[in-house]
């Protein structure tokens, strides 16, 4: 028991030291990549290392209308976000096997939300609320399409363990997974907003409302919050290819890690480039648009209950 | 003639009213009329004969004839004619009636007048100050000949703040500026908002004037003018530069050299082919799609380039003087511009199409920041505004300066009022810019690019010139002086009509509209304000106040 404990904490780190260690980097090529299809040089891969260490070494300002509400907002929306990668497969085991449910994640999911609702309230500007709602609405639908998500997992594997579900367990179930493969098209199309990047980077919109709930954020308490959002986009892409994709699942030490970066790779790719060719939507269209995704997953978990 | 067709039929309605006419040439038309009737008079040729609203000047004329003077100009588009009305206001009683009430485009001019001749519009439906800052004192009105250009109020109140209306009931209030990234310069509007729904807006801009006409009425000559002219804007510099110069020939009777004719005509093109290419990249960037933005100033570089290569600078070209221009364009540039042409022709037909198809970008404006036809009407929009409402007034084909008569090209309308249709106006004149350059270069007559002058020009004489800026009619009205410079410079530049029509193309809808929405105006503020930009170097953490920031932007140091 207890060294099951260690090994589950020990994956769990490593976790956690990956994604705090790749995820910078994930954002450098975001912005190269979007730097080429811009005809534009871009900064270097490392540069969101070095724009992170500048911001931790500024001055810790406190503003807004409640300075330790928003920092906690900040501690919450890096630790919520370091949580979930302890749980999550990154080309090795399920940390926690058969000790945590899938319902944790999308507890823990809604709580990087929260955190983003949190540092709105604190701040207090009209910009910042505006951003907070924006974020709010946008969660309200999009959390939703993730927990069937994990839903038509369990129905599959017939289980709500952690690691049954991230085995790519949607794709798991006897015969045809017709069910399976509506919720990868859903995803597909959410990633995306999941990730906070354009045309869904509504609550932050820098032209709109001035980044949002971000607005009185700066130093540390900023590079919390983007080294949050850099790793966000880590672990989404991790639980995506937790969820869907068998490849690298099981495979020995160095090949299950390398297949996982692989495809993390090509899903960043995915997201650099819907972000680089399209305009930001208004929230109303947004919510639209996760609103028939949200019609289509359930429409799967239909799917899933009798059996396809 | 026109002109005096329009006369003939004010003549028939209002014949004791009209005082004294001049008419100067086919295009254009200067009535002094009778102070009670000015209000009869503008309604009808605003109304009944659909005129378009241009501005309206006050002008402190007691050195010279003991009076103020006033004058409303209208533009009669399907007769090619710019007219004045005129009016002279007692010194004793500097009042006169508003035309607001019927022409509400001119509720700012009134308003600017008030702030700075002094000339109350009586009637006008908005009291609040326009141009003058908060903490300025009552009844001191810097257009004013007795005022010096550096006159300083002793008693400038820094607590005076200024009077914002309240919101209306279930409305939070947003501020947007002073300061907003979507803003490159100062202004501040006021929304009033419930949810996520703009319920209206209250705009105060004007925050840096820098009184240029003043410095143009006192310091400067005819010929530095245009140099000052040019320093109004960062985009449309050259614009202004030769409104000015041709409200000075037309006012003197003096025409350009047909060369300098050409060559002002490409210069005015390739400054709108940037300033366009720059509007289509802010807009996209606005929407968050920034790789058009970045595509389209790439795309803008080799114009600045070939800007500097003419004149010697990317942006101000100082390229007029009264009479003519400075700058030859010689067979090797020639050459150039036409390689730079064909090179920004090739990129940009993928670029229009892409636009023209996006479905993404058309979600986003299509139907957003309305400008109904009445809307155009009642507040004098212009340029891409109006011609995007299936409005098609093009300063250069309606009233044709410079070498635009000697020309072939369309004006380019759109019907669906709103951003989308605007985006396609301007994508879809970069190529007709494109094509006029090339004729100019074709048909340019060789000669002198300057008329030589000899003497003064003669003092007392009106002139008025529209010009088509890329972001619609900029419009000058000079009064000719003593001393080797002008009695009265009135600058309007487009973006003073376009503003006045925000607050009703944001109404009722979503705040995320509102960037795009102002920024389809394509706002010039530093036009609209006449104003300068203060950079403050901020090395130590030291809290300014305004008279700190003032005394350090005087080069005064603080005490």
């Amino acid at each position: 028991m207890s060294e099951g404990l260690l090994s589950a904490a020990g994956y769990g780190l490593a976790n956690v030291v990956l994604a705090l260690a790749a995820a910078p980097l994930c954002e450098g090529i975001v912005r190269k990549v979007t730097a080429r299809v811009q005809s534009r040089k871009g900064p270097p891969v490392w540069q969101p290392y070095y724009d992170l260490l500048k911001l931790l070494g500024k001055e810790d300002i406190e503003v807004g209308e409640s300075p330790s509400m928003q920092r906690f907002a900040a501690y919450l929306s890096l630790g919520a976000t370091l949580t979930l990668a302890a749980l999550i497969p990154m080309g090795g085991r399920v940390p926690l096997d058969g000790w945590a449910d899938a319902i944790l994640l999308v507890y823990l999911l809604t709580l990087c939300g929260v955190s983003t609702l949190l540092a709105g309230l604190a701040a207090g500007s009209p910009y910042s609320l505006i951003g907070s709602s924006r974020g709010m609405m946008t969660m309200l639908t999009l959390e939703p399409i993730l927990a069937v998500a994990v839903i038509v997992g369990a129905i599959e594997v017939r289980s709500l363990r952690l690691d049954a579900i991230l085995s790519a367990s949607l794709f798991a179930g006897p015969g045809w997974p017709l069910a399976g493969l509506v919720m990868l098209g859903v995803m597909v199309l959410a990633l995306q907003a999941f990730v906070e990047r354009v045309p869904f980077d509504i609550g932050e919109a820098e032209t709109e409302i001035m980044e949002g709930a971000l607005v009185e954020y700066s130093g540390p308490k900023l590079a919390l919050f983007k080294y949050a959002r850099m790793v966000r986009l880590f672990v989404y892409c991790a639980l995506f290819v937790g969820l869907f994709s068998p490849l690298g699942q099981g495979w020995i030490y160095p090949l299950g890690l390398v297949a996982f970066l692989a495809q993390t790779l090509v899903l960043v790719l995915l997201v650099t480039l819907v972000g680089a060719t399209h305009a930001r939507y208004r929230i109303d269209q947004a919510i639209r648009y996760f609103a028939v995704l949200l019609a289509v997953s359930v429409g799967a978990l239909l799917l899933a209950a009798v059996g396809m | 003639m026109p002109a005096r067709k329009i006369l003939n039929e004010l003549k028939q309605r209002f014949e004791g009213a009209i005082l004294r006419v001049d008419i100067p040439n086919d295009a254009r038309l200067f009535l002094y009329v009778a102070p009670e009737q000015v209000r009869a008079i503008c309604r009808h040729i605003f109304r009944e004969m659909d005129a378009r609203y241009v501005i309206s000047i006050g002008m402190d004329d007691r050195p010279f004839s003991g009076q103020f003077l006033v004058a409303h100009d209208f533009a009669f588009e399907p007769e090619h004619v710019l007219a004045s009305v005129m009016v002279h206001v007692p010194a004793s009683d500097p009042r006169i009636e508003s035309i607001s009430p019927d022409v509400p485009a001119a509720n700012w001019a009134e308003r600017e007048m008030r702030d700075l001749v002094g000339i109350e519009a009586v009637g006008c439906p908005s009291q609040k100050r326009l141009v003058l800052p908060d903490g300025w004192p009552d009844g001191v009105h810097p257009l004013r000949k007795d005022v010096p250009w550096d006159f300083r109020p002793e008693n400038y109140d820094e607590n005076r703040t200024f009077a914002f209306d309240e919101p209306p009931a279930g409305c939070t209030v947003v501020p947007f500026g002073p300061f907003h990234p979507t803003l490159d310069e100062p202004a501040h509007f006021r929304l009033f908002v419930e949810g996520e729904i703009v319920r209206g807006c209250e705009y105060r801009g004007f925050m840096v004037h820098r009184g240029i006409e003043k410095l143009g009425e006192a310091v400067l000559t005819y010929n530095e003018i245009p140099m000052m002219a040019e320093r109004i804007c960062g985009i449309c510099g050259c614009v202004h530069s030769v409104t000015y110069a041709q409200a000075v020939e037309q006012a003197a009777a003096i025409r350009p050299t047909a060369r300098a004719e050409f060559i002002r005509t490409i210069m005015l093109e390739i400054e709108r082919l940037h300033s366009h290419l720059l509007w289509v990249g802010l807009a996209n960037h606005i929407l968050g799609f920034d790789t058009l933005f970045m595509q389209s100033f790439r795309m803008r570089e080799p114009i600045m380039w070939l800007a500097e290569r003419i004149t010697g600078n990317r942006k101000t070209y100082g390229l007029c003087v009264i009479g003519g221009v400075r700058w030859d364009i010689t067979p090797e540039i020639k050459g150039e511009i036409l390689s730079v042409l064909d090179k920004l022709e090739k990129e940009w037909i993928p670029v229009a199409k892409a636009v023209a198809g996006d479905r993404n970008l058309r979600k986003r404006t299509q139907g957003v920041g309305v400008a109904s036809k009445s809307l155009v009407k009642e507040v004098g929009l212009i340029g891409p505004m109006a011609r995007a409402s299936g409005v098609g007034i093009d300063a250069r084909k309606d009233h044709p300066y410079a070498a635009y008569d000697r020309v072939e090209f369309d004006v380019i309308t759109q019907d669906g009022c709103d951003v989308w249709s605007r985006v396609l106006v301007r994508v879809l004149e970069v190529f007709e810019s494109i094509k006029i350059i090339r004729q100019c270069l074709e048909r340019m007559p060789a000669g002198e690019i300057q008329l030589k002058l000899d003497g003064e020009l003669p003092a007392g004489r009106v002139g008025i010139s529209s010009v088509e800026a890329p972001r619609g009619e900029s419009h000058h009205f000079v009064v000719t002086g003593d001393d080797n410079r002008p009695r009265r410079w009135r600058v309007r530049a487009p973006t003073y009509q376009n503003l006045q029509g925000i607050p009703a193309m944001i109404k009722d809808q979503q705040l995320a509209d509102m960037t795009i929405s102002l920024g389809s105006i394509d706002p010039c503020f530093s036009c609209t304000d006449r104003l300068e930009v203060i950079d403050i170097r901020s090395g130590a953490v030291t809290v300014y106040s305004p008279a700190e920031i003032k005394a350090l932007a005087r080069g005064q140091g603080i005490g």
